[in-house]
């Protein structure tokens, strides 16, 4: 029998405790790399390719008080501006309850040329152009509500003292967020008793090189008005965004050493429940001449093998969930977005089981180690 | 039945190194599970825990929270004259109008920044909320730009502390006391004058309403405001509107319950482990057992007692790391008013007996196929093994 079919054969001679140890292991490593992957999806926004570019201009007392429409005349003769939009969270309930997808009131006729990334056919961007009552959402939302084009969508404002009744004209997919609804800012601006406000200014810029100055600049334009913003750019906005979270970030981490605490005890206590076992073998192996190096080899190499198992069928069990099927996307009813596993996370998760392999292995071979081989001959258990 | 039992609990205490990584593994499991329950529980409870029973709120028809809605000075003026209106000493109706805005702060040692809810409040307003207390420095003057906040946001936000000064937009407001919402969602406000709040952020508008007047003539109230077309408003009582701002903690629950599977999953092959063990190296003392008279089920159950107690101490274990969070203050993001909630870690006694029956659970069903097993050795067999 080879060194290796002789680890193999012990590791699995109690098929039961390996089972065991394993799925222990799989389970808490699937734990680990799920609240790992959630955690990424809280605080580190997918962004896309046109996020660099993109200034997110907001009041500066809070993202909850508006800004005057007067401020598109300043920041669109600034030098470095391809386009501004308003951007105007409208929050409306759908169909009488609260709904996960964001509302938005933007310019069409500047829309594509801040967010390049969506794709919708040419005939239904002009349709929305043309129509100020019509509205675009995303396909997810469109699937989700069974909505086609066409379709009419009765917005019931709460933030906004307006109800809207909007045409869909067009699908949009293939943005980082495919969820929102997209509508013509005159529907706010038009309404009875409007003053004229919008929430936020998305101002894309020509050139990477040009953000930085520009947010400089937007800053000071607005500095010693009644309404004083903050630019920023829109990976800092997200940011700031996740920041509202409070300590979340913190509990999860700390639930995952928690997690991969228990892991270590746990594998660790099979470890040496498994050499326990054997310590009279051990002992035989050690007066055949076995020495000491090679025991901490065979023991090493089985809890080693023990673990690797488990992250085998608990990460790849993950990334199999998370990355192919959209399982936990359509259970949190489209909450989470993009929930993907990372080669990052993966690697780290790997990191966890290497070192939980070894830690338990470090037990037993103490034990045996300090074993004597007398002593270990007359062990009976 | 007696000796198996004693018999069972015994060994969970002979072999306690076997045990206790088990023990260990079950702790954390339910130290996890009581913590999450324990937040969301806690930020439930400072919802649950806000408002008068005597008070009625009115918001604009359609809005969702305080934030959101607007009263316009036109309407308040007609609220004035609302039928059951409670009066003062003085013969002042019991009725303000606030203005709530939204404003940024920064977090203490550069953890980011969160919106606070700012509530400009009237004298009549801080009359109708005997929830909150202040505990230090004085009351804010109208017109001179104080504010007091509440002491558990100036232990979380820079700048709040008393004569502290801080700035937003252009503005700068001085801290001149602190207050206390006894655990409420008060907890989580800065308060200053009502109309000072208008002129200094530019609203037009208040945000809502607070009156009081008698629960029985409630229906009369709502009645009248909804028969004005000049009123585009809706009432609620106040304790109402916040209960129902508990959404915030779903979220939370559901994270706690999927851990909470997630791990006794891991656990019960733990347990399972350990017991498969302990029933493995006891073979003899079964059979043993077995011939005495003792009956299988005798046996199971004594296995299971023995997991039981097992999972129990690990149980108890775990509520006992979970303990010192108790009262531990954090906040988070409401949804509802898109402003950070502070709140505190609450571990209840049902919380308590929740974690142990989870614990034991756990035991249960982990050392059930063990003691299934230990109940069907074979006797003659398992005295004659080592």
């Amino acid at each position: 029998m080879s060194i290796g079919g002789f680890i193999l054969r012990n590791a699995i001679r109690n098929k039961r405790r390996a089972f065991l140890s394993v799925l222990s292991v799989a389970v808490s490593l699937f734990l680990f790399v799920t609240l790992l992957v959630g955690l990424r999806e809280l605080t580190q926004p997918p962004h896309d390719t046109g996020s660099a570019a993109r200034i997110v201009v907001r009041n500066k007392i809070s993202l909850g008080n508006l800004l005057p429409s007067r401020q598109k005349a300043t920041i669109e003769k600034m030098p470095g501006v391809e386009a501004i939009t308003p951007f105007t969270w409208f929050g409306g309930k759908f169909r009488g309850e609260e709904v996960l997808f964001g509302q938005f009131a933007v310019d069409p006729k500047v829309l594509l040329k801040v967010f390049a990334e969506a794709r919708m056919t040419f005939e239904q961007f002009e349709a929305f152009e043309k129509d100020p009552t019509a509205c675009i959402v995303g396909i997810k939302t469109c699937e989700k509500y069974g909505l086609k084009i066409g379709d009419f969508i009765k917005l019931q404002g709460t933030f906004w003292p307006l109800d809207l009744n909007l045409k869909l004209v067009g699908i949009y997919k293939g943005s980082i967020d495919d969820r929102n609804l997209f509508f013509n800012h005159r529907q706010l601006d038009e309404m009875p008793g409007s003053t004229g406000e919008v929430g936020t200014w998305w101002v894309k810029a020509k050139t990477l090189d040009a953000v930085a100055p520009l947010v400089q600049e937007i800053n000071a334009a607005f500095s010693n008005t009644t309404a004083a913003v903050r630019a920023e750019t829109e990976q800092a906005f997200q940011l700031s965004f996740i920041s509202m979270w409070g300590n979340i970030k913190m509990l999860v981490l700390s639930i995952c050493s928690v997690v991969v605490f228990t892991l270590v005890l746990v594998c660790a206590s099979t470890m040496s429940m498994a050499i326990r076992e054997r310590f009279r073998e051990l002992a035989i192996l050690k007066a055949l001449g076995f020495r000491r190096r090679e025991l901490f080899a065979f023991i090493l190499a089985e809890s080693f093998g023990l673990a690797a198992t488990g992250a085998l069928i608990g990460v790849g069990g993950a990334s199999f969930l998370f990355n192919q099927t959209e399982i936990v996307v359509n259970a949190s009813q489209n909450f989470l977005i993009a929930f993907e596993m990372t080669p990052r996370i993966m690697g780290q998760a790997c990191v966890v089981a290497a070192i939980l392999g070894i830690v338990s292995s470090i037990g037993p071979s103490l034990s045996v180690a300090r074993m004597s081989v007398v002593q270990g001959l007359k062990t009976l258990d | 039945m007696a000796l198996p039992i004693q018999y069972n609990i015994r060994s969970v205490l002979v072999r306690w190194r076997s045990t206790l990584s088990t023990i260990f593994g079950i702790g954390l499991v339910v130290a996890v599970y009581v913590m999450m329950q324990s937040l969301a529980i806690g930020l439930e409870q400072s919802s649950a825990n806000t408002g008068d029973p005597r008070n009625l709120l009115l918001m604009r028809k359609g809005s969702t929270a305080e934030t959101s809605s607007q009263v316009t000075r036109e309407q308040f003026k007609l609220l004035q004259y609302l039928p059951g209106l409670e009066k003062d000493e003085k013969g002042e109706p019991l009725i303000s109008a606030d203005t709530m805005i939204l404003i940024t702060l920064a977090r203490r040692g550069n953890q980011g920044e969160a919106n606070i809810l700012v509530r400009g409040v009237t004298k009549m307003g801080i009359y109708l909320r005997p929830q909150v207390e202040l505990i230090q420095g004085r009351m804010f003057e109208p017109g001179r730009r104080e504010v007091i906040v509440s002491q558990r946001l100036a232990e979380r936000f820079e700048k709040l502390g008393i004569g502290e000064t801080f700035k937003t937009g252009g503005h700068e407001l001085t801290v001149v006391g602190w207050i206390d919402g006894h655990k409420s969602a008060f907890d989580s406000e800065i308060w200053m004058d009502s109309d000072d709040a208008r002129s200094l952020f530019d609203r037009e508008n208040y945000s809502s309403v607070l009156l009081r007047a008698d629960p029985t003539r409630w229906n009369e109230v709502t009645n009248r405001v909804e028969s004005d077309k000049r009123l585009p408003l809706m009432t609620i009582s106040e304790s109402k509107y916040y209960s129902d701002q508990t959404a915030t903690a779903t979220p939370i629950r559901f994270l706690g319950n999927f851990l909470a599977t997630a791990m006794s999953i891991g656990a019960v092959f733990a347990a399972m482990n350990t017991m498969y063990a302990s029933v493995g190296s006891r073979t003899r003392e079964v059979g043993t057992l077995r011939v005495l008279g003792f009956r299988r089920r005798s046996i199971l159950i004594g296995f299971l007692i023995e997991g039981a107690i097992l999972a129990f101490i690990g149980g108890a274990l775990g509520c006992l790391l979970a303990l010192p969070i108790n009262h531990y203050s954090t906040g988070t993001l409401n949804f509802q008013t898109f402003s950070e909630v502070v709140f505190e870690f609450n571990i209840t006694l049902p919380l308590i007996i929740k974690g142990l029956v989870f614990a034991v659970t756990v035991g249960l069903i982990g050392s059930l196929f063990p003691a299934i097993r230990a109940s069907r050795l074979p006797v003659i067999a398992s005295l004659k093994s080592l």
